[in-house]
């Protein structure tokens, strides 16, 4: 089975077939939607899911213009939302260069096939310091170590490195380029990872295997581990027990899943009644 | 490179390698290649180091998107940012939402300091129900009208969505709809009807930060456009526009697109000649010709790449006989007709079907090469099809807007055992939906014992357990495997009913799916499009939940989920997904209504056009409360529609739809006949008689046909 022609990898998709080549298979080859329950406490998930969304909305539209004062008059019924937005406000954008964008997608190339990264702000200084922010509203601070080979610190400091010449002003070199990640729901703290020409050409290479074993596959086995199967809503497909425990849920991966619940108006069309 | 150079003729070459600050015009039939030039002119932007977020590609539909996503995805591509693909609807939308909290006040919505509602075609019509049952009830509103409910509701959709596309207010759509067509005082108040309801609704929407289309393209239009920081970012990311089937596009997108073509640095504009089928959309080809004057160099693309030789004749003759100037024939368009008159229906369609088979099997065509195409696909003609190719083998697709969400079977079983676990609704459904539940949703169950199952055990609005069976021998006739997973699902729905902790519906819908039938030995089990379907109607209860819950604010809270079940059962016409309409499309032979088949803007090798004698292929929808013509730009203040203009529409109609249709099919065109409809009437509609009117004047010689 072929990736559709308009395919691009994200760290999502990456992180799928890490975890499961099974889920890749259904999820992006066969495009197969599956309305199973992620977790057990649906209305829970959903309501976190969606104040996640809102406030990366509300960091983008301050961003394009919107007074800071103005978005905060309509956060008055949200106690939780408005602390992460002031901790955002006056924690996460502490120190970056000046020339900010939200919400921007760069593409590159990579053995053969397109690589995406969707950024939730860049700021970069010309001949400067180029940092990701990526903002969290998980309350757990995940390991250093676990953050660091997280598939999304991989690829969207490569994809930043090898495709953002163009807002840059011209090839970023690697060692201004760094990745934060800021907690907002744990007062702010931020993680940061710097990043090198070694790591860089590391990950090229681990992108690449991970790229080149999904061109190559012929089959897409489920996983072994059956742990990784809680929270995957293909599970009835795959015959893989219940639905996992909200608590457990790690809200850091679906964050970065804009399309998660949202209802996708450019996939209606017009119709004639 | 990103671009070869070879590739093109002088004139397409002309369009992709324009310089970066030029704007270009460019027209041509359809399948001349105007696309491809589109695509290329994209990339080689982004060769000459454009950055690729300041290159905005415009549509007047999402699906036209397709051959510029798989372009811009391809592996030797560009590294870089992301150019932006839009339609007018997804634009404004985007803009509305981002800019919200500096426009809601002047825009009149009541409550600016809240979040807004953006309403789908499917709330749309059932915000509109609650909005006018009242009215129909208490004013009598409409009473001399025929149509179902839903249709009333989404014809007041459309007007308010043609006012916002052409650009008049709303307080005009019922004088427009008088002056032109009111032909006394009944019609008249319908129109009058009309209007206060349009009216009705947005001071609803406007009430409770509601935006249907129509509203968020006005706001956009009035507001956001007038904005300093959306000026600001649409200048920055519209500095390079490539603009495809302009003409199938609306006035709103003209004027805006005259706006950016003012400030813009370069430009491609894509005009489709003697298309425009949109019209009941809001298309409107005349008005799109306008742009021309803002574009520094015209280009036209004369000829097909892909119809043959035969295939152009066909099309010159069908558009002659249809009053476009007569071209000089190359060939013999006979060639490109295969035909056989067939006295009843059936016949008609195991005709077609033996031609795609042998079409398959002896001349090697692939399935997605072919497209079966009616002016309306009826389930009996879709199933019968469907039947039929699946007997010879052949997978098929169909796609089919405009229908109602309990149409699906995936979606009615699930609708219906829903309505078994909710008893305090009071809507048990009759056993014969009942049936249809039980063999959608068991694997092996097929309509006699499923019917059976029914008759022995749901009464009273319940289902009851297998073993309340009492004869030995029809437990066995139901055999023991089934009967463990009819109880199975019967224990899950009474254990739901037993907690008595009501669920929101789409939850309920994939609990119920997630499960029980997703698993092993239920319907749903590993099937893609009761996948599709089930998470299709979650999506649709969601969002009706997630829009009431808001409305709670303003209004009184309602039982949402009996809310939704009774909207479905009005006939609510679904969202139409384009996902499902562009996935897999390999290997599987196309069923499809006619405009339906014209939105994927694709080409095949051949065309099954069935039910030749229909009037449908001509005549536009049955439309008592709304007008494409009469709302558009182009209509005069004052003119009245006549008999005159509707039979010169048709001819128009079936014109542009031939000219599409064949300008999209390499080989031939089967036409499918018999003298009996579905229905059992002999139709005899302008199609048919332009195919023998055109035949009759070609020049007496051995016929193909």
């Amino acid at each position: 089975m072929k990736l559709s022609a308009d395919f691009a990898f994200t760290q999502g998709s990456l992180g799928d077939y890490a975890d499961c080549p099974r889920r890749f298979e259904l999820r992006y080859l066969r495009r197969m939607r599956y309305p199973a329950l992620e977790v057990r406490q649906a209305l829970d998930y959903e309501a976190r899911i969606r104040k996640g969304q809102r406030f990366h909305k509300l960091l983008q539209q301050h961003l394009l213009g919107v007074p800071a004062d103005l978005l905060a008059r309509s956060l008055a019924d949200d106690d939780e939302l408005r602390a992460w937005w002031e901790i955002a406000l006056s924690k996460g954008l502490d120190g970056l260069p000046r020339e900010r964008r939200a919400e921007t997608t760069l593409e590159s190339s990579l053995a053969g096939q397109r690589l995406l990264a969707k950024y939730d702000l860049l700021a970069l200084e010309p001949g400067g310091e180029a940092v990701i922010i990526d903002w969290k509203t998980g309350a757990r601070l995940p390991l250093r170590k676990a953050l660091a080979n997280r598939m999304q610190t991989v690829v969207y400091r490569y994809v930043l490195a090898s495709a953002g010449a163009q807002i840059y002003g011209g090839p970023i070199p690697p060692e201004r380029i760094r990745m934060d990640y800021v907690y907002v729901a744990a007062g702010g703290a931020r993680l940061s990872f710097p990043y090198s020409a070694a790591q860089m050409e590391a990950d090229e290479t681990r992108l690449t295997d991970m790229v080149g074993a999904i061109d190559a596959a012929a089959e897409f086995p489920l996983t072994e581990d059956e742990r990784r199967c809680r929270f995957c809503n293909y599970r009835s497909y795959c015959d893989r027990g219940e639905a996992g425990d909200f608590n457990d849920f790690d809200f850091d991966d679906a964050e970065e899943d804009e399309d998660a619940l949202a209802l996708d108006f450019d996939q209606i069309a017009e119709i004639e009644f | 490179m990103l671009v070869p150079n070879s590739s093109f003729s002088a004139e397409q070459a002309a369009g992709v390698f324009a310089a970066a600050d030029e704007k270009v015009w460019l027209e041509g039939p359809a399948g001349s290649g105007k696309t491809s030039v589109g695509v290329a002119r994209v990339l080689r932007l982004l060769e000459f180091g454009v950055p690729a977020e300041s290159i905005l590609i415009f549509l007047p539909q999402r699906s036209l998107a397709q051959p510029y996503l798989e372009a811009l995805r391809a592996p030797s591509g560009y590294h870089g940012g992301q150019v932006a693909i839009h339609t007018l609807g997804s634009l404004s939308l985007r803009m509305v939402e981002t800019f919200w909290f500096l426009i809601a006040e002047e825009a009149g919505f009541k409550h600016p300091q809240d979040l807004p509602t953006f309403l789908s075609l499917e709330m749309a019509q059932y915000m509109m129900s609650r909005v006018i049952e009242p009215l129909l009830d208490q004013r009598d509103y409409f009473h001399s009208v025929r149509i179902e409910r839903a249709r009333l509701y989404s014809q007041i959709v459309d007007n308010m969505n043609k006012a916002a596309l052409v650009g008049f207010p709303i307080s005009e759509i019922g004088a427009r709809l008088k002056s032109a067509l009111a032909a006394g005082p009944e019609q008249a108040h319908i129109f009058d009807d009309a209007q206060a309801c349009a009216q009705a609704f947005r001071e609803h929407c406007l009430a409770r930060n509601l935006l249907d289309f129509s509203l968020y393209v006005e706001v956009f239009k009035q507001q956001i456009m007038g904005l300093p920081q959306a000026r600001a970012y649409l200048r920055s990311r519209c500095r390079h526009l490539i603009v495809d089937n302009v003409e199938e596009d609306n006035p709103a997108s003209h004027r805006f697109l005259a706006h950016l073509l003012e400030t813009c640095q370069s430009a491609l504009i894509i005009c489709d000649r003697d298309a425009g089928f949109r019209r009941f959309l809001g298309a409107d080809p005349q008005n799109a010709r306008r742009l021309r004057r803002f574009c520094d160099v015209s280009l036209e693309l004369k000829d097909s790449v892909v119809m043959g030789a035969e295939m152009q004749a066909l099309s010159n003759a069908l558009a002659a006989q249809l009053g476009a100037a007569a071209e000089a024939q190359q060939a013999d368009p006979r060639l490109a007709i295969i035909s056989e008159a067939h006295r009843y229906h059936p016949q008609m369609v195991d005709w077609v079907a033996d031609q795609v088979s042998r079409l398959i099997a002896e001349e090697g065509v692939a399935p997605e090469q072919i497209a079966l195409l009616a002016p309306f696909l009826s389930d009996a003609l879709r199933f019968g099809l469907a039947e039929a190719l699946d007997k010879r083998g052949i997978a098929a697709r169909s796609h089919r807007p405009s229908r109602a969400l309990r149409d699906e079977p995936a979606a009615r079983a699930l609708l219906a055992l829903a309505r078994i676990a909710h008893p305090h609704w009071r809507l048990a459904p009759p056993g014969m939906d009942i049936a249809f539940a039980l063999m959608t949703a068991i694997d092996g169950l097929d309509l006699v014992r499923a019917a059976l199952l029914t008759e022995m055990l749901y009464r009273g609005g319940k289902l009851h357990p297998f073993a309340d069976i009492q004869s030995a021998a029809m437990q066995d006739r139901i055999t023991f495997e089934l009967g463990q997973r009819y109880d199975a699902l019967y224990t899950w729905i009474q254990r739901y009913i037993d907690a008595k902790q009501t669920l929101a519906l789409d939850i309920f819908f994939r609990r119920l799916f997630g499960e029980v039938l997703s698993r092993v030995g239920f319907g749903f089990h590993r099937d893609v499009d009761a996948g599709n379907i089930s998470m299709n109607l979650v999506d649709s209860a969601r969002g009706f939940r997630w829009s009431l819950e808001f409305m709670s604010r303003y209004d009184e809270p309602v039982d949402l989920g009996l809310e939704y079940v009774k909207m479905v059962d009005r006939g609510l016409i679904a969202n139409f997904y384009l996902r499902d309409w562009l996935a897999d499309s390999d290997g599987a032979a196309l069923i499809a209504p006619a405009y339906t088949f014209l939105l994927s803007n694709r080409a095949v090798d051949y065309q099954f056009w069935l039910n030749i004698g229909s009037d449908g292929w001509s005549r536009r929808l049955y439309q008592p409360l709304t007008h494409p013509h009469v709302l558009s730009l182009q209509w005069p203040a004052g003119a009245v529609w006549t008999d005159d203009d509707e039979r010169e529409l048709d001819r128009r109609t079936l014109r542009s739809l031939l000219l599409a249709l064949t300008r999209r099919c390499r080989r031939a065109v089967y036409l499918g006949y018999s003298e009996l409809s579905e229905s059992g009437y002999e139709g005899r509609g302008l199609l048919l008689e332009t195919l023998q009117a055109a035949l009759r004047r070609l020049p007496r010689e051995e016929a193909h046909v």
